[in-house]
């Protein structure tokens, strides 16, 4: 089940009639039709004031992680604290928040903490054609994926632009994940998104990852990767200094 | 039981056959040591084989918490096994090592790997989700073990997320395969031979990198995209976050007084000032709390803590006023050489004093060629062990292990009797001292290595001591340790009374029985991590009580949704140790054989050890007149008698035959264990009833 992620293969064609997600897949397996147009209906296209582009405009998210991978241990604690949350299971591949390492490296380009940003101009949200991937009102604007609507193309994944994209496959259940910080948790008793707390920051034990409700700099990395690490870090021998 | 993945893989080396033993076969021991020694118990029909032996069988044991998020037990694995390294006989055996592996080797949909047979040609495991290939190792065969994972890295880590050409059907995932690797020490089957994870993850004492080196295993690699179900996911995130905001460091806080040890010491402490630090970071196991290590901007000595941060550090120290990065260097060469760190942190130190006495050298009797003007350089390291890998020279001695060597060389009896041989228990390097801390003298000597386990020697010895030493007043009084760790230690709640009298009492005894079942089980089968736990102090509480009893089955229970009290636990425990105490047995076991070298009854330890640096006072808790109070007890030797008599009241305690030390059928059968019973029997090794 699924399909194969190559970027120039034969888009498959999203029915806008409610067809189910098992259905479409076995539709993508055979590479049917053309792209439909999707059920996000009232796209408005402006200009990202970063980069110049064309995207859709959605209302801002009213909240951000920030981390700072300088601070970051490695633990991947914030990784399974996301899964557990969300999916009920402890895993490495079904977080939305991705550490990668190398044990040889020298610090800081051992560790890369890579969260997902609630993007202004989100392209995961607008490559969605099903509208399954939407800044949620009910949720702080908050870019989340509605498992009911998402027929599994992976049209998202492949639209994040960055690496590791940070939308997540769910191959177990074949859906598309991202990071709604927490907005909702199944699989954990507390109040989650904007307004609540988030598994993530609440579980790093060394405090790399904090939410804001003040839009970073899109641009780059220099608004959401930052320098968490206070007077206390440096008593511990550890660097505390900008990277 | 959930926590677990259900499936155990079956190596078997010399069929290159792949198969599987289902978890539910062994669920009952839980995870870790206890399954890891039920496992050897059915598999190895003749427990007295040898470590180099065909037949000996090697486990690789995960644990249900592992990989998920229970705080400093989410990434530990359990190595078992004949081990090569314990003078003079090869007892079965236990090692253990952190980093990713454990966790990685779950999502690839695993609860631990047996390792059979011995492969013809080099050989390494390729193990992707539930896809499982013998790879050929003639390429990697004399590669350090950095380079062995970089390589392996380079061939199997192109798949996956970072990859967006790759199929997403079958999971993704930005992680490196999780890679238990062993270096040309082991390929020379030294006695010492380390198996390495990542860059300073070490099952070092033990030998077990050597036996693979035997079997022709140069590694096993793991990468999973799967999950761990959890019986209750929101009381596992719950329980992971009761510990950090009540036990652990909190970053808000001021920096808390105490030690590198416990739940609650801060990030980054674990190579124990053993490097000078400039830019780094504190690093940690999969889902830790603690954070213990540091990787730095040059990269020299990531990861490295402990033993292998510090072994070199005075010799260092001597050579250049202060310590330098020598001696992380010198760290570096054990890690990629993969040798262990802890043989030569005494056994450089026994090779000087013999080169100072004139007896070593090129002109002494025992012939050989060190760079001694070299010494506190990482050069001497390097030469040192490129001879005992090679076999060259005094290599082809040292490769045997120090206790063998000395007695190649007929300095043995001397040398163990002054202490000059700082290897107090089973040929194992001198760590903490039997003489004063009891029951880590006691333990070992009743197992099979060095044991250790810091659960006592954190609050009971460094706690008031290194207080003392700085010219404060310890932590807590020593009436309140008491009282603390009483509570802290159901069933037995055990007395911390190191008095010279108490020492050999019943109440050490105790002491000794609920430490042999509570490591047993909830350290090493649950696989709550050493530096973490036991926690009957933390210096983060109002009152600086820890987490222990309360926490252990809190997060257990969580993850895996049994109903397991502290009790259960310790009972278990109690069970394993039974069954490790049958297998010894029939490898020949005796009572008469639990003996320490014999400078632990010769030489006090104040005068500590010629080869160690294990010297000055030790504080500990003593009840003296009904009254609690810290004493220094190092000006003191264990009493041979006294011990031997102590020894009647420990096997009467267990259960277990006083004349032999062998278990009962009456001890094993109240454990279940009537099985093992009949094989103790049919090998004429069951104490007959009185």
């Amino acid at each position: 089940m699924g399909k194969n992620n190559t970027r120039d293969e034969a888009e498959p064609s999203v029915p806008d009639d409610g067809t189910s997600r098992r259905n479409f897949l076995k539709g993508a397996a055979v590479g049917a039709g053309v792209v439909g147009t999707g059920a996000t209906a009232g796209v408005l296209a402006l200009n990202n004031e970063d980069t110049g582009e064309s995207a859709k405009a959605i209302p801002a998210s009213e909240g951000y992680l920030l981390v700072d991978p300088a601070k970051c241990t490695g633990c991947t604690s914030c990784m399974i604290a996301c899964s557990t949350a969300h999916e009920g299971k402890a895993s490495h591949s079904l977080a939305r928040i991705q550490i990668t390492q190398n044990p040889f490296e020298g610090f800081p380009n051992d560790i890369n903490q890579e969260q997902c940003r609630q993007c202004t101009y989100a392209a995961c949200v607008e490559a969605c054609p099903t509208g399954a991937l939407e800044a949620d009102p009910e949720n702080g604007n908050v870019r989340m994926v509605d498992e009911d609507k998402c027929v599994g193309c992976q049209r998202c994944l492949e639209a994040c632009p960055y690496t590791p994209h940070r939308n997540t496959w769910n191959h177990e259940r074949e859906y598309a994940m991202k990071c709604d910080l927490c907005a909702d948790t199944p699989h954990w008793d507390q109040e989650g998104g904007p307004d609540g707390s988030q598994a993530c920051v609440e579980v790093c034990p060394v405090g790399a990852i904090q939410f804001t409700d003040e839009i970073p700099t899109q641009y780059d990395d220099e608004g959401y990767k930052v320098n968490l690490r206070d007077e206390q870090w440096e008593q511990l021998g550890l660097y505390a200094g900008d990277i | 039981m959930k926590g677990h993945m259900g499936t155990i893989l079956r190596l078997d080396l010399t069929n290159r056959e792949i198969s599987t033993i289902d978890t539910s076969e062994y669920e009952e021991w839980v995870g870790g040591h206890g399954m890891g020694s039920a496992i050897f118990f059915d598999l190895v029909d003749d427990k007295s084989v040898g470590a180099f032996s065909e037949e000996n069988v090697i486990t690789m044991m995960s644990t249900p918490l592992a990989g998920t998020l229970a705080p400093a037990a989410s990434s530990r694995t359990e190595v078992q096994g004949i081990s090569p390294q314990p003078y003079p006989t090869e007892w079965f055996t236990r090692s253990n090592f952190g980093g990713r592996f454990s966790a990685m080797m779950k999502y690839a949909g695993y609860d631990g790997v047996v390792i059979e047979g011995k492969a013809e040609e080099p050989v390494w495991v390729n193990v992707v989700d539930d896809e499982v290939s013998f790879e050929d190792a003639s390429n990697l065969w004399g590669l350090g073990t950095w380079e062995t994972q970089e390589e392996i890295w380079s061939q199997i880590g192109t798949s996956g997320w970072m990859a967006t050409e790759s199929p997403r059907d079958t999971g993704e995932t930005t992680q490196k395969p999780a890679i238990a690797t062993i270096g040309p020490a082991g390929e020379a089957e030294i006695r010492f031979g380390s198996i390495q994870h990542d860059a300073g993850n070490s099952a070092g004492n033990a030998g077990f990198g050597s036996v693979l080196g035997f079997k022709n295993l140069k590694a096993i690699s793991f990468l999973g995209t799967g999950s761990i179900e959890m019986a209750n996911p929101s009381d596992t995130i719950e329980a992971r976050l009761w510990a950090e905001e009540n036990y652990a460091y909190g970053e808000d806080e001021d920096i808390p007084l105490g030690g590198f040890w416990g739940f609650g010491s801060t990030p980054g402490s674990g190579d124990l000032d053993g490097f000078p630090t400039g830019k780094a970071r504190a690093q940690g196991c999969v889902g830790c709390h603690k954070n213990c290590r540091k990787r730095y901007a040059d990269s020299v000595g990531n990861e490295s803590q402990c033993v292998e941060a510090v072994f070199y550090n005075s010799f260092d120290q001597a050579a250049h006023g202060g310590i330098t990065k020598e001696s992380a260097k010198a760290a570096d060469i054990t890690n990629q050489m993969g040798i262990n760190a802890y043989s030569l942190s005494n056994g450089i130190p026994y090779l000087e004093t013999l080169h100072e006495r004139g007896i070593l050298g090129p002109d002494g009797e025992i012939e050989a060629d060190l760079p001694w003007n070299m010494l506190g350089e990482s050069e001497f390291v390097e030469a040192l062990v490129e001879k005992i890998i090679n076999r060259d020279g005094i290599g082809e001695d040292l490769a045997e292990g120090f206790p063998r060597a000395a007695e190649k060389w007929g300095r043995f009896e001397e040398d163990i009797a002054d202490g000059t041989l700082g290897f107090q228990y089973w040929g194992y390097p001198h760590h903490y001292d039997a003489r004063t801390e009891v029951e880590w003298g006691y333990g070992s000597i009743l197992g099979a290595r060095d044991i250790n386990e810091h659960d006592f020697n954190w609050p009971m010895y460094w706690q008031p001591t290194l207080m003392y030493l700085g010219g404060a007043d310890p932590l807590i009084d020593a009436e309140t340790l008491a009282e603390y760790t009483m509570e802290a230690t159901p069933p037995h709640n055990v007395k911390p009374d190191y008095s010279d009298e108490n020492i050999y009492s019943e109440d050490m005894a105790e002491l000794v029985s609920w430490h042999r079942s509570y490591t047993r089980f909830w350290k090493q089968s649950v696989q709550y991590c050493d530096w973490a736990y036991t926690d009957f102090v933390n210096p983060n509480t109002e009152d600086m009580s820890g987490l222990t009893p309360e926490g252990e089955p809190r997060i257990f229970n969580a993850v895996t949704g049994a109903d397991f009290s502290f009790e259960d636990g310790i009972e278990l425990g109690n069970r394993i140790w039974n069954l490790d105490r049958a297998i010894w047995t029939l490898q020949g076991r005796h009572r008469d054989q639990e003996e320490f070298a014999e400078y632990t009854y010769g030489v006090t330890s104040k005068s500590g050890i010629p080869s160690s640096g294990v010297v000055g006072p030790h504080y500990m808790p003593v009840r003296k007149d009904g009254e609690w109070t810290y004493e220094d007890v190092s000006d003191r030797t264990i009493d041979k008698e006294k011990f031997n008599e102590w020894k009647t009241i420990y096997y009467e305690l267990e259960n277990w035959d006083p004349e032999t030390g062998w278990p009962t059928r009456d001890a094993l059968e109240a454990h279940d264990l009537g099985y093992v019973a009949d094989e103790l029997e049919a090998h004429g090794k069951l104490p007959q009833e009185a």
